[in-house]
């Protein structure tokens, strides 16, 4: 066999790969590959952009647009996952309307995979957050509200694994305490859970057992508190194997994700984006299979 | 030949595939602005659209009017969005409750937190009403002690937040305590009183225990977005005044 034939036939082996969904890249020394994390929280019912003659945010937000900027991201990278770190209703009078029904439906429309439950989900009681489930077409994440005895049994996992490109992504959500802060009446028997012994155990899951390649909490903890309240940043450095905290509850607005250390001093992620659905928060995380580049370690670009 | 070669290559490019270990190498993270340079989905804008047309044909009648803007964060422990709410809901309230009871509210007290949203100055909508108060909470009197009423003071105090209070509730804040006047009278220690505020609340939202099991609870069946769209209805122009109701001595 010529040398020359040897190579047209293994390019022509390496198209009938790329078709089946690998690239000959993949048979070479490295691969690369790419995930990307979009998020939002606090979104509020807020379907419209705001009035062009709002004071304060004029002109800004709304989920047609929103579903533009979603989908061009997907056409980029379609190994892209998009989450929302809670309180998906109340603030405009869809919510009053119907009852949470068009939030969902166009949160399944933009292709949400998951989402976990923030307080505000429960004004109109557990009952009423279960009566719209059917309009989620993606996950409710919860691991420290125990739903055992509420209407919401077997309807929110505490977890969910996503494989892009590959790569094991281990999504697990976090809410807040509810007593005196939502009515007793509407979260009914919703028992809230350590959020810190819960992440230890959820990170440990993802990462040892799972194996997940990245693990990231969707937390509606609020992001960092004066007081003994748990928030995010306090969060984080308590657990470790946490790669990404997505927060919502506080409305604050990071104009870049905070860099922060886990308890074993590693780098952790923590993003939240402010309210509203005025903003879209974007991770993009990079794996190589090149041990080489692997042993410089991570490096954080925000 | 050819063809052997060719399958054990695919072969061993799927097995290497499957057991490369990923390393995480690179992060990078940004915020991405919903702008209006970013062109709105066809779908969805047509999607929304009957349900905007029910929303909207309701929301947009224009109830009264305001010459400022009216938010919760332009005084210290004031506001006068604060100050509105709260004495627009003792005015509406009131004469239910002596309808009732034939008795009357000594004052009113609501949530910072329950402020859900600013009033841009100009018409007053229902749909403002609707953003100020989205949640369904009702008004409820309850018959608080003394000691109910100095618990309510010591949260005030060390919560420092322009909780809104009604305009009868005057709390000065001193170095070496505080003054607190009911109605223009100093604060009486053997009286109960008659406190204004939402079932939410009263219920233990936002920690505000003092509420919880008072003396007397007459719940007025009236909600409290209710009451608003009821005072927009018959006000004409919303006057309001940072008064210093609550404040502390500088």
């Amino acid at each position: 066999m010529k040398r020359r034939n040897f190579i047209q036939q293994s390019s022509a082996a390496a198209a009938f790969l790329t078709l089946g969904g690998l690239s000959l890249e993949s048979f070479a020394k490295k691969t690369t590959k790419h995930i990307t994390i979009l998020h939002t929280n606090d979104v509020h019912s807020h379907i419209e952009p705001f009035p062009a003659d709002h004071y304060k945010s004029p002109n800004l937000g709304g989920v047609a647009r929103r579903a533009t900027l979603v989908e061009n991201i997907r056409k980029e990278n379609p190994n892209t996952l998009l989450l929302d770190a809670g309180d998906i209703f109340q603030g405009t009078p869809y919510f009053n309307f119907y009852g949470g029904e068009l939030e969902f439906k166009l949160m399944s429309m933009l292709k949400y995979d998951a989402a976990t439950i923030g307080n505000h989900d429960f004004d109109n009681g557990i009952d009423g957050l279960y009566a719209q489930l059917p309009h989620a077409q993606f996950d409710f994440l919860s691991a420290n509200y125990d739903f055992k005895n509420t209407v919401l049994n077997t309807h929110v996992k505490p977890y969910k694994i996503f494989i892009k490109d590959g790569i094991k992504i281990g999504v697990f959500g976090l809410g807040i305490k509810l007593t005196g802060l939502v009515d007793p009446r509407m979260f009914k028997e919703t028992n809230y859970l350590d959020p810190v012994e819960i992440a230890q155990d959820m990170s440990r899951i993802l990462k040892e057992n799972e194996k997940c390649d990245l693990v990231i909490c969707l937390s509606h903890l609020g992001y960092n508190y004066k007081t003994d309240k748990i928030g995010d940043l306090e969060l984080a450095s308590k657990t470790k194997n946490i790669d990404l905290i997505i927060g919502g509850h506080t409305h604050t607005f990071l104009p870049k994700p905070t860099i922060t250390k886990n308890s074993v001093g590693e780098n952790v992620l923590v993003n939240q984006v402010g309210c509203y659905g005025l903003n879209v928060g974007r991770i993009d995380f990079y794996f190589d299979s090149d041990k080489n580049v692997a042993s410089k370690g991570k490096s954080i670009i925000v | 030949m050819k063809k052997i070669i060719i399958s054990l290559f695919t072969i061993l490019a799927l097995f290497s595939c499957k057991n490369e270990p990923q390393n995480l190498v690179k992060i990078q993270g940004k915020l991405l602005p919903v702008s209006e340079e970013i062109t709105s989905k066809k779908e969805i804008t047509d999607f929304i659209q009957p349900y905007k047309q029910k929303v909207e044909s309701e929301m947009n009648t224009v109830l009264s009017f305001t010459e400022i803007d009216l938010v919760r964060t332009d005084g210290e422990l004031e506001s006068s969005l604060g100050n509105l709410m709260a004495d627009l809901c003792f005015k509406r309230a009131n004469p239910v409750f002596n309808s009732r009871t034939g008795k009357n509210i000594d004052f009113a007290l609501f949530n910072y937190g329950g402020i859900r949203a600013g009033i841009t100055k100009g018409d007053i909508k229902t749909e403002n009403a609707f953003q100020l108060m989205p949640f369904e909470n009702s008004l409820v009197v309850v018959e608080l002690t003394a000691d109910k009423i100095k618990e309510l003071v010591n949260y005030l105090i060390a919560e420092q937040r322009a909780h809104p209070v009604s305009k009868q509730f005057n709390l000065k804040i001193s170095k070496n305590g505080y003054d607190l006047n009911i109605n223009n009278k100093p604060f009486d220690n053997s009286k109960t009183y008659y406190v204004l505020t939402s079932d939410y609340l009263q219920n233990g939202g936002d920690n505000m225990i003092f509420l919880k099991n008072p003396v007397n609870i007459e719940n007025l069946d009236y909600k409290v977005r209710n009451a608003i769209i009821d005072f927009f209805k018959e006000t004409d122009t919303v006057k309001v005044t940072l008064d210093g109701r609550f404040k502390t001595e500088k």
